[in-house]
């Protein structure tokens, strides 16, 4: 946790900026630690023990801007360290736009840290006792585990069970002080099968919580196992168009292109699909996606973002409307726009058409189609949209899975994907800051 | 030793403590210096410089690791990271690895120091990229250009009593650029990366930079995605090498085969491809981004042939899976900084030329398939072995020839067979020098080339 004297260093920092000639200047201020047991095939392989600092600050003089950042976290050596800074700065082409943000603007309520309620105490009592016994009770190597598919064999099994601790302290020239603190337990398995015929296939699960008394990796291991042998036996379908309900554990797949043309810095340079668009029905009136950074307890909420300002629980897109694009100070100049803030911090998207949605109940509104378990590798053109993924998962028919596929892409572009969505669900894990559930789509290309 | 302020009795001090944990301990120092330079909107208007700091501390336990780091070098904080390292086994315990390490030549060095270098200068080279590129080319509407560059002082100690030091330099420039055309806009990346001084900053760099951005424009804007499906595929030199390092460079990694994981791990000493074939990953290319004096092991770098003559040769190795395999460690133990143990990882990863003729020989023998010019990034199952690529610019082969072009769509396939059936492979290796980076668990800088491949079926995205 930063201590009181590591504060008071920050705030020197901000006086040595000053003294070296900067007009205003920010400092962000981390500490971490962090424990991490890898286990292989049932046994420990691993154990790492991590602690870090860090102090960033943002400079600015002479009506230009740097940022610089260090871990010797030494008065003397920040100091030598900031002066040089600023002269870098002074080097730097002037940029007007450059500033801090307006303190109406900031959060003032973020002041010990554990207000969002997900720094958990039980994290100062771990040991490394409890810490292998997490990660050993989670293996599933050598256990006598149902979820094998009969003739297959486990041939490899690598855990990692974590636990951290993460502390933040930003402050600026302006008066700003605020601070965020959290935990995390985590536990993340890769399972590797053989088929009966020696074909190799691997998959994955992952868990996490803010509270030791929230984290449960026990299935972990076994959901692993399922989904790797539900790939025995997967091969190519015939091309051309089909429903596709893709797997909440990887839906934002599909939603995170859509947040990256929304921000301010993507539109400024015209390499966004969504340009012009605010305020515009772009997308089918079933996508709605706020965001909702406030919600006390659960991972990924926070007060601020990385330059104090208070985040904002507000819709992104209603309806298929645009209704905010990302915009922090810097380009809320450059853009003429009102700032908003720099990024989407827990985008929900909502159900649609009810709540209690969930992959099989896309699979039965859809009757036939292929669900997508899992992306392998592709990518966006943000300049228009067009898109082409490698996927795997099931050919479903009246709602059920029958066939396993894989090596097959999907190519379009996002602008009518999201104009063919046909329902969303609400099942997504809560471990993830991104609450995107399980989507259902018409029409989508699949190439084999 | 003075940057790091320890002396080799203290070096010698703290492996005794970590031994009290396993067979092997090394210390890892590291003082990395990254700068920056940004041009957006026809100016350098924002910079800085990083400082990261510190040593790793590993403990081995035969292929258990223990492992901790620590952000100040004063002895007492060595002393507690060595103690935590040992956390692993708790009482000593055995690991066997390859010989002492020889002195290395590094195959990198600066003729300009970066450290001398006058900002304003920088900024006005990178500047210079802008200007030649909208003097090529008129639609030019926006320009991103970053420059990087960072000096990383290393220091090595190990159980077996070697002493290691390398410094490395590692420069950098990646240029977007958009152009627009009647209301459709095209995005280009290029990039160079090289370990040297800032001399890489010429006027032939500039130049390069420039044409490769705009380099066959108006068939980007005209491409159109292909009907999609199995043909065949016909890769340029280059930067195709990626499928290289994804489809295949990570199942030749030791650790998946020491695992089971890759579906190389039963396939040693057996032929893999055809008759002729030659991949190597290659630490000892001057002035590569890949290159390295010594591994983060502190073994020398080298050249090791994992194919030869399309048999299977050799896997690349840290120590732990050398010692584990009983052969030599290859000089592939690496890390992105002293926060991470070593794993084995790839540095430049190519294919020899070969004997099948030229590019336009490859293209002949075509009747309907793809000319891939340009690749982006890839992913890889290590386990199926299965890759997606995705294409940035290529074109339709018909009857023998280039026909219309295509971009953005997806190349998908199996590392294993894709090796298999490669038909024919040019005479024409280039070795890409953009900023490839891997992402394996940790980020470290890499580098990939081929020559001109013709693979005979690969499954195509498309309409």
């Amino acid at each position: 946790m930063i201590t009181q004297e590591e504060k008071q260093l920050a705030r020197e920092c901000l006086d040595f900026a000053l003294q070296a000639g900067a007009s205003d200047a920010r400092i962000t201020l981390t500490k971490s630690t962090e424990d991490l047991i890898a286990t292989l095939d049932g046994q420990v392989d691993r154990v790492t023990r991590c602690a870090d600092r860090s102090l960033s600050i943002a400079i600015f003089a002479g009506g230009s801007f740097g940022s610089f950042s260090s871990n010797k976290i030494e008065r003397d050596s920040l100091r030598t360290f900031i002066n040089e800074a600023v002269a870098t700065v002074r080097m730097l082409a002037p940029d007007p736009y450059r500033r801090l943000p307006d303190p109406e603007r900031c959060c003032k309520d973020a002041q010990s840290g554990f207000e969002m309620q997900i720094y958990d105490e039980a994290y100062q009592h771990m040991t490394a006792g409890v810490r292998s016994k997490s990660a050993l009770d989670a293996a599933v190597f050598g256990k006598n585990v149902q979820a094998l598919a009969e003739g297959a064999a486990l041939i490899s099994e690598e855990g990692e069970y974590s636990d951290s601790e993460y502390d933040v302290y930003v402050i600026d020239t302006h008066g700003l002080e605020c601070r965020h603190t959290e935990t995390s337990f985590d536990y993340g398995v890769e399972v590797t099968i053989q088929d009966a015929e020696g074909n190799k296939y691997s998959d994955y699960w992952w868990t996490a919580s803010p509270r030791l008394a929230d984290f449960d990796p026990a299935q972990c291991g076994v959901t692993a196992l399922k989904r790797a042998c539900a790939q025995i036996g997967s091969e190519p379908l015939k091309s051309g168009r089909y429903n596709m309900v893709v797997s909440s554990n990887v839906a934002s797949r599909l939603v995170s292109p859509l947040l990256n043309a929304l921000n301010a810095y993507s539109i400024q340079q015209g390499n966004s699909f969504l340009v012009d668009s605010l305020g515009k029905q772009v997308f089918s009136d079933r996508l709605s996606i706020l965001d909702e950074p406030w919600r006390k307890g659960e991972s990924g909420s926070k007060l601020f973002d990385s330059e104090g300002v208070r985040t904002s629980a507000a819709p992104i897109i209603e309806n298929g409307v645009i209704k905010r694009y990302f915009v922090n100070t810097y380009m809320s100049g450059k853009l003429g726009m009102d700032p908003t803030g720099e990024d989407a911090v827990r985008p929900l998207l909502k159900a649609f058409p009810k709540a209690g949605t969930d992959e099989s109940g896309l699979m039965e509104l859809c009757g036939d189609g292929i669900l997508v378990t899992d992306f392998n590798g592709g990518n966006c053109n943000m300049a228009t949209g067009d898109f082409s993924y490698g996927i795997a998962g099931q050919l479903f028919r009246d709602g059920k899975t029958v066939k396993p596929v894989s090596e097959m892409l999907i190519t379009g572009n996002f602008l009518t994907l999201w104009k063919n969505l046909i329902a969303s669900g609400d099942d997504f894990r809560s471990c993830s800051p991104k609450l995107i559930g399980s989507l259902a789509f018409s029409e989508v290309e699949f190439s084999g | 030793m003075d940057l790091f302020g320890v002396t080799r009795t203290e070096l010698r001090t703290i492996v005794n403590e970590g031994l009290k944990g396993g067979g092997w301990c090394d210390l890892y120092f590291e003082q990395t210096v990254y700068n920056d330079l940004l041009l957006r909107d026809s100016q350098v208007a924002s910079g800085g410089f990083h400082l990261d700091y510190g040593c790793g501390i590993r403990v081995l336990n035969g292929e258990k690791t223990g492992y901790a780091y620590s952000e100040s070098t004063d002895f007492a904080s060595l002393m507690d990271a060595a103690r935590a390292a040992t956390a692993v086994a708790g009482k000593p315990g055995s690991f066997k690895t390859g010989s002492a390490a020889p002195k290395a030549v590094p195959p990198y060095g600066m003729e300009l120091d970066w450290d001398g270098a006058d900002k304003k200068e920088l900024a006005s080279w990178l500047a210079s990229v802008e200007a030649a590129i909208r003097a090529r080319e008129p639609r030019t509407s926006k320009v991103i250009a970053l420059m990087s560059w960072s000096v990383s002082h290393i220091m090595m100690y190990n159980s077996l009593d070697e002493l290691t030091f390398d410094s490395r330099p590692l420069g950098s420039v990646t240029v977007t650029a958009i152009f627009s055309q009647a209301g459709s806009t095209e995005q280009r990346n290029v990039s160079r990366s090289f370990r040297c001084g800032r001399e890489m900053l010429s006027d032939e760099l500039k130049e390069t930079l420039a044409a490769e951005a705009v380099a066959g424009l108006d068939d980007s804007f005209a491409a159109r995605r292909p009907k999609g499906g199995k043909m065949p595929v016909v890769m340029a030199a280059g930067a195709s090498g990626i499928l290289l390092h994804e489809a295949m460079g990570h199942a030749f990694e030791a650790d998946f085969n020491r695992k089971g994981q890759s579906i190389f791990s039963d396939r040693m000493g057996k032929r893999i491809c055809k008759r002729g074939i030659n991949i190597l990953d290659d630490a000892t290319v001057p002035g590569n981004r890949g290159s390295l004096a010594y591994d983060d092991e502190g073994v020398p770098g080298q050249k090791t042939y994992m194919v030869q003559d399309g048999v299977l040769t050799s896997y690349l190795h840290d120590r732990i899976s050398a010692g584990w395999y009983g052969v030599p460690p290859t000089g592939n133990g690496r890390r992105e900084s002293f926060r991470y143990n070593p794993i084995p990882r790839m540095r430049a990863t190519y294919m020899e030329s070969g004997t099948d003729g030229t590019l336009q020989d490859l293209i002949a023998s075509v009747q309907k398939g793809i000319y891939v010019d340009k690749f982006a990034n890839g992913e890889v199952k290590i386990g199926e072995g299965d890759f997606t690529f995705y294409v940035n610019r290529g074109y339709l082969i018909e009857n023998g020839r280039i026909t219309m072009p295509v971009k953005d769509i997806n190349i998908i396939g199996n590392g294993p067979k894709a090796l298999a059936d490669i038909e024919a492979v040019a005479d024409d290796l280039i070795i890409d020098n953009g900023t490839w980076t891997c992402g394996k668990e940790q980020s470290v800088a890499v580098s990939c080339g081929i020559p001109s491949v013709l693979i005979k079926n690969l499954t195509v995205g498309g309409e």
